[in-house]
């Protein structure tokens, strides 16, 4: 057993276990969007940041990827923190507005506005589809292509896959409830199932009717009287 | 002469024995460097040559020549050293080496082709006595030239090897490891970490299934070659290192991670590998003692992530190079699980040296926490860029200004950039920094592989920053959310700001995201990406605000903000691209009002300029010679009468009844008053001497300014709302106060500077010694002489060298001598000036300061110098003259005239009490808010000269038009300060199609024979031809059609299709 100290309450946790692990046993919420029991953690969005160490060697680690140390000090939601996930989820409610978990995520954050240029993508990159694709239903289907600012998932040479056995998984996963393939005709795309999927306020009319709480709703544009 | 596999380290030292004795240490050798730098600037060439010569002069016995890797001189590339002597010849060209060839043989140094030092002027022959090589302290380079890398012989011959043997005899790891933990190596990759304690890691991991170590040649920052140069020139080096690290942790297999592009290093890794495997130096059982050890070269596939150690791993596992959590470090879990210790080229390429020269020997070489030296790839703004070799811990200063020798240009150094894309810049004024990696953190960058890229003026620090991010949002792998995102929208805010289109919260938000970039990201590269976006908005957050606030980016590199340079760069914003447009076009009237729209002084301008638009055309910027705008402008407004352009005018009845008080009749006063009479106020010039100009009369003399010219400038802008008062001067005829009292609802102070500083030595007041102004004035205004016999100036600014012109011309003086206490180059006179000044007879003596007035029957008699030599950089970026003791002599003189610097006779305004307006003590000049012009007291303001100092025309015409939109703002009760607009270029003057193709060289400006010139005043510039003119047009690169030409409609589809039916 390891021995770590986590928002000033002692814990311990077997070894070889993740400090998100350690956190969830103790009930520490922390939010996360590319973590999944499962499967393997791989530190993509960022949100799961908690601050290790003490003074100025503190530092911020995912805390999905990050093993429990022993003595470890770990603080899951210190103003850092907050700091952190809050730029985070302003930065992907600018980019992929539509996702319902990721509003709901920003209005528990208190992120009113978002102030980049705005951009309606349809993935954050996490990589569960491709996670799941590969770990659970060992397919290896799909997986990223590019780098930087071209990343993108996809099959390989986008061409439809040949290895891909229509299972949806990739699609029970996603956190932004969109296609996680980059085709652009839906009925050549690899399982076809993203075909019906909508933005989750578009059906609303009023602003209070809506699940999210941002004002003017970046996705709708339903500003609050 | 074949060499045999060695099977034990006594065959080792038999062979070395043997290539030693085998060399003969007398023969010359010519060594030529031939790295990717050298090969590209030419030495293949050069190698071709020295091989003919030498095989068809028979010389085989006499010289020998060896190609080796770069030597680090790269501006002085194609380069040829000769050894043993150590003869230098830079920049060599094919017909040279021949030259050198047979000099060589002969044992000749041929002086004419060696290299010139830029400060004395002299030769110098050998290579360590040149400024670049002196300061430098070259371990790891030197090597290079002893080398081809190409030749195991050659690195064994001059002791390689050496320190793998040493340790083999001393058959104890744990040896050599203590060596390398006593030396105080810090990987030279970057993060510093020390690579006898990561050894010491490796060696007690569990080996049973093997461990690796890696060399990691992935040199991806954009400035930075050190590592491919080691790679080129020494490879044998890094896999002696590796070798002996093998040794040392009890590893088993050796990688080296290069990038594809480099395909020198990776062709000479390759022959070394196996070169060294034949011998016997690589694979199982090395010589005998038990060591098996076996490296593979790895090419890299162009990320630069790659160059992160974890991503490194799985790049060479066949995945995609993407970062991961650590820990687990490599150390414990790296390549396919296995202990793995990953370490820079350079950092090899230090080992054999710690183990030859000893730990102990090592960490005394730089500071204490930072030992050994390091490779510096030193580019940009500097005249020596190259390779520089130095012990850690020496001065930005020096490397910058002693090995680099100052800027390459005019501009003044204003930063230095460490550590690539990661890293962050330094200011100029942090130059005394010394270079370690923990100071560089401190002052928010870091060490990096080491490029250094200097940055003068010309360098926009916001545009720095885009560029860098641009990179980084290309390059981060994309794995995390806060990098990916991160440095794309850290981009579009830098692109926005660059754009003229930032605000302060831009500003703000930038910061804050940065800041979390760096907090949230997993690997080095998304956590130091924010650098340069912090750095430089740590130091040159002015810059920053320039673009959002001001709309300006003063280096004129950020095109959104820009538009034309030449437009920009004019004080009065006057648009020479759309005038010269018109002029090619031949529509002249049209070119004569863009000029005068914005500038009342258009013919004064055309000739005495100092023309910053010409400084920033982008046709000079990019290499070619900017486009002779002043001569345009003379050209036009030649052939154009003043009285012929009709201002827009309006007024109100607000405007009508308000009376404004204008102080000194110069360029900003009168144009203060012609843009407020444009606005229908009424105003009253106060002038204290006899008719209106300024300094237009007083010091610009007749031949550069034909009284003429100013007369009928002046005329054109006097109308009926505008009274001059002459013969009134302020303090004693008027005041400030008495002003006010008459009504006047506000007040401009423009009465300029034309106060003479003073040498401060004794007998300044003697009969024959003047002060400049109250020469040029007696000449201009009255026509008297002063000046007789022998005449010294003492200055360099455009008053001394006008006042010179000035006596030159004087029937009965006998020659005229400029004195200034810096170098030609540092006079702050315009050069062309200078020029025609010399050529007219003028003599220049520079590096001389007056210590001394001597005094014969109550006369000037003559004057005492001390020289001066060229010391320390100052504030300026200029080198401060510094007095050589014991150098005083003394010069003969008649007149002396003294024109240091100018100030203002501002006591009138700052007589005690309750009103004064606030001056600055020590330059005597009044004190405003520069972006309203106020003085502290409400309703007055000021500009041109009294608030800079001696200024140009068109700074001063500048402020004069600023004045009026500031007093009309004030007296309409609107707040002056207002935010600044974009101006971009938008008029569109179609351009014609040439039919001939325009030359490519400036247009001479004629000018009047020096015969005539002498004795007389006659202006001696002249005007240019029509056909000149338009041929100097058409070269213009018309910047300005990027904003305005119209978009060109493109054929529909429907329409195409037809075309192609």
């Amino acid at each position: 057993m390891i021995k770590l100290k986590m928002n000033g309450v002692t814990v311990s946790v077997d070894e070889g276990s993740t400090i998100l692990e350690a956190a969830q046993f103790m009930g520490f919420p922390i939010p996360t969007l590319c973590h999944m029991e499962g499967l393997s953690p791989y530190g993509a969005c960022r949100l799961c940041v908690v601050e290790i160490g003490e003074g100025a060697k503190s530092k911020l680690v995912s805390s999905c990827t990050y093993r429990a140390e022993e003595g470890l000090t770990v603080r899951t939601s210190s103003a850092r923190v907050v700091r952190a996930r809050k730029m985070i989820l302003e930065l992907m409610v600018a980019s992929c507005p539509q996702s319902k978990v990721i509003q709901d995520l920003a209005s528990a954050y208190q992120v009113r506005q978002q102030r980049f240029r705005q951009e309606h993508e349809t993935c954050i990159l996490c990589g569960l589809c491709a996670r799941m694709c590969s770990e659970q239903m060992m397919a290896h289907a799909i997986g990223f292509q590019g780098r930087g600012d071209h990343r993108a998932l996809g099959t390989p040479f986008d061409m439809k896959s040949e290895k891909c056995r229509l299972c949806g998984g990739c699609m029970y996963v996603c956190p932004a409830c969109q296609l996680r393939c980059t085709y652009t005709q839906p009925e050549q795309a690899i399982c076809g199932g993203c075909a019906n999927l909508s933005p989750p306020c578009l059906e609303k009319v009023q602003f209070d009717d809506m699940m999210c709480s941002m004002s003017p709703c970046v996705a709708c544009e339903i500003k609050k009287d | 002469m074949a060499i045999e596999r060695m099977h034990s380290i006594r065959d080792f030292k038999t062979l070395q024995q043997r290539l030693t004795a085998e060399s003969d240490p007398h023969i010359p050798v010519i060594v030529i460097p031939a790295g990717t730098c050298g090969q590209a600037s030419g030495a293949n060439d050069l190698i071709r040559i020295a091989k003919r010569d030498i095989l068809s002069r028979g010389l085989m016995e006499k010289v020998r020549l060896r190609v080796t890797g770069c030597h680090g001189y790269c501006q002085m590339e194609p380069s040829v050293l000769v050894k043993p002597r150590g003869t230098f010849y830079p920049r060599v060209n094919v017909s040279q080496m021949s030259e050198i060839v047979e000099a060589v043989a002969k044992g000749k140094v041929l002086d004419h082709l060696l290299f010139r030092d830029p400060e004395t002027g002299g030769r110098i022959e050998k290579q360590s006595d040149i400024p670049f090589f002196k300061r430098q302290t070259r371990a790891i380079l030197s090597q290079n030239e002893r080398v081809d890398p190409i030749r195991i012989s050659n690195y064994i011959e001059s002791g390689g090897y050496g320190a793998l043997i040493k340790t083999l005899e001393q058959a104890d790891p744990v040896w050599a490891i203590e060596e390398v933990k006593n030396s105080g190596l810090r990987g030279r990759g970057g993060a510093g970490f020390p690579t006898g304690l990561k050894w010491e890691l490796l060696s007690k991991q569990n080996g049973t299934r093997g461990k690796f170590l890696v060399c990691n040649a992935d040199e991806g920052d954009p400035g930075a070659y050190m590592d491919r140069s080691v790679l080129e020139g020494n490879p044998h080096s890094v896999i002696e290192g590796m070798l002996i690290g093998a040794f040392a942790t009890g590893a088993t297999k050796g990688i080296f991670y290069v990038r594809n592009e480099y395909p020198l290093a990776i062709k000479h890794l390759l022959i070394a590998l196996r070169q060294a495997l034949e011998l016997g130096l690589l694979g199982q059982n090395i010589l005998g003692t038990g060591l098996s050890f076996d490296i593979e070269l790895v090419k890299g596939a162009g990320a630069f992530v790659c160059g992160e150690e974890t991503a490194l791993i799985r790049s060479i596992e066949g995945k995609v190079g993407e970062p991961r959590q650590r820990p687990p470090f490599p150390v414990q879990k790296g390549i396919e699980g296995k202990p793995t210790a990953i370490n820079n080229v350079e950092t090899w390429a230090n080992i054999p040296i710690v183990l030859r020269i000893g730990g102990e020997e090592f960490a005394k070489i730089g500071t204490r926490k930072n030992s050994g030296t390091k490779i510096f790839s030193l580019v940009g703004k500097v005249k020596n860029t190259g390779l520089v070799e130095v012990p850690m811990g020496v001065t930005i200063n020096t490397i910058v200004h002693t090995v680099g020798s100052g800027p390459s240009g005019k501009a003044r150094i204003k930063a230095v950039q460490t550590g690539g894309p990661s890293g962050g810049c330094i200011p100029s004024s942090m130059f005394d920094l010394t270079i370690d990696y923990d100071s560089l953190v401190a002052a928010g960058s870091i060490m990096g592989s080491g490029g250094m890229i200097v940055m003068d003026d010309n360098t926009c620090m916001v545009d720095l920053a885009k560029y860098f991010m641009r990179f980084l949002k290309d390059e981060s792998c994309g794995k995390c959310f806060s990098c990916r995102k991160g440095t794309q929208r850290m981009y579009e805010i830098l692109e926005d700001i660059s754009n003229g289109k930032g605000t302060n919260s831009h500003l703000e938000l930038l910061e804050e995201l940065a800041q979390v970039v760096k907090d949230t990201s997993m690997c080095g590269l998304g956590q130091s990406a924010p650098n340069p976006v912090l750095s430089t908005l740590r130091y040159f957050r002015n810059e920053y605000k320039r673009h959002i606030h001001d709309k300006r980016c003063d280096a004129f590199v950020c095109k959104g903000v820009v538009g034309a340079p030449c437009a920009s760069a004019c004080p009065v914003g006057t648009e020479a691209w759309r005038y010269i447009a018109h002029i090619q076009r031949g529509e002249y009237e049209q070119a004569y009002n863009v000029i005068r729209e914005a500038n009342p002084f258009p013919s004064v301008c055309a000739r005495v300029c100092n023309h910053p638009c010409e400084v920033r055309c982008k046709a000079g910027t990019q290499g070619g010679e900017a486009i002779a705008i002043r001569a345009l402008k003379r050209f036009i407004t030649d052939r154009s009468d003043p009285l012929s352009f009709r201002p827009v005018r309006t007024t109100d009845d607000f405007a009508a009844t308000q009376r404004i008080a204008i102080v000194g009749s110069g360029p900003a006063g009168l144009a203060a008053a012609h843009y407020l009479s444009l606005k229908g106020y009424k105003s009253s010039i106060f002038e204290s001497d006899a008719s209106p100009g300024g300094m237009l009369y007083s010091a610009i003399p007749a031949y550069r300014l034909p009284r003429k010219t100013i007369e009928k400038e002046i005329e054109s802008i006097l109308d009926e709302n505008i009274t001059v008062k002459c013969g009134t001067t302020l303090g004693s005829d008027i005041t400030i106060d008495s002003l006010f009292d008459e009504g006047y609802t506000a007040v401009f102070l423009a009465f300029g500077a034309h106060k003479s500083l003073r040498l401060r030595l004794r007998g300044e007041d003697l009969p024959g010694v003047y002060p400049s102004i109250q020469y040029l004035k007696a000449f201009n205004q009255r026509g008297e002489n002063l000046a007789k016999g022998r005449v010294g100036i003492v200055g360099g600014g455009n008053s001394a060298v006008d006042a010179a012109r000035v006596a030159v011309r004087q029937p009965n003086v006998k020659g005229v001598t400029l004195y200034y206490r810096r170098t030609r180059e540092e006079m702050p006179a315009f050069e062309e000036e200078i020029e025609a000044a010399i050529q007219e007879g003028v003599h220049l003596e520079t590096l001389v300061a007056p210590t001394g007035i001597l005094e014969e029957d109550g006369m000037l008699s003559g004057i005492e110098f001390i020289n001066n030599q060229l010391g320390d950089f100052d504030e300026s970026g200029r080198r401060r003259p510094v007095p050589i003791p014991g150098t005083q002599h003394i010069v003969p003189l008649d007149t002396l005239i003294v024109a240091i610097s100018e100030g203002s006779d501002t006591d009138c305004v700052s007589v005690a009490g309750v009103n004064r307006v606030d001056v600055d003590e020590r330059t005597g000049t009044i004190r405003i808010d520069p972006e309203t012009l106020c003085t502290n007291r409400p309703g007055v303001f000021a500009g041109g000269d009294v608030v800079t100092g001696p200024n140009t025309v068109i700074d001063a015409v500048a402020a004069g038009k600023k004045a009026a939109v500031m007093i009309d703002r004030y007296l309409r009760g609107q707040p002056l300060k207002q935010p600044s607009e974009l101006r971009l270029p938008r008029h569109y003057v179609e351009p014609t199609n040439g039919h001939a193709l325009p030359r490519t060289q400036r247009v001479d400006v004629p000018r009047v024979g020096m015969d005539t010139r002498k004795h007389q005043f006659m202006e001696v510039e002249l005007t240019l031809s029509e056909q000149d003119a338009k041929l100097e047009a058409a070269r213009c690169l018309r910047c300005d059609l990027e904003f305005t030409e119209p978009l060109k409609q493109e054929p529909a589809v429907e329409e195409q299709k037809e075309q192609f039916a």
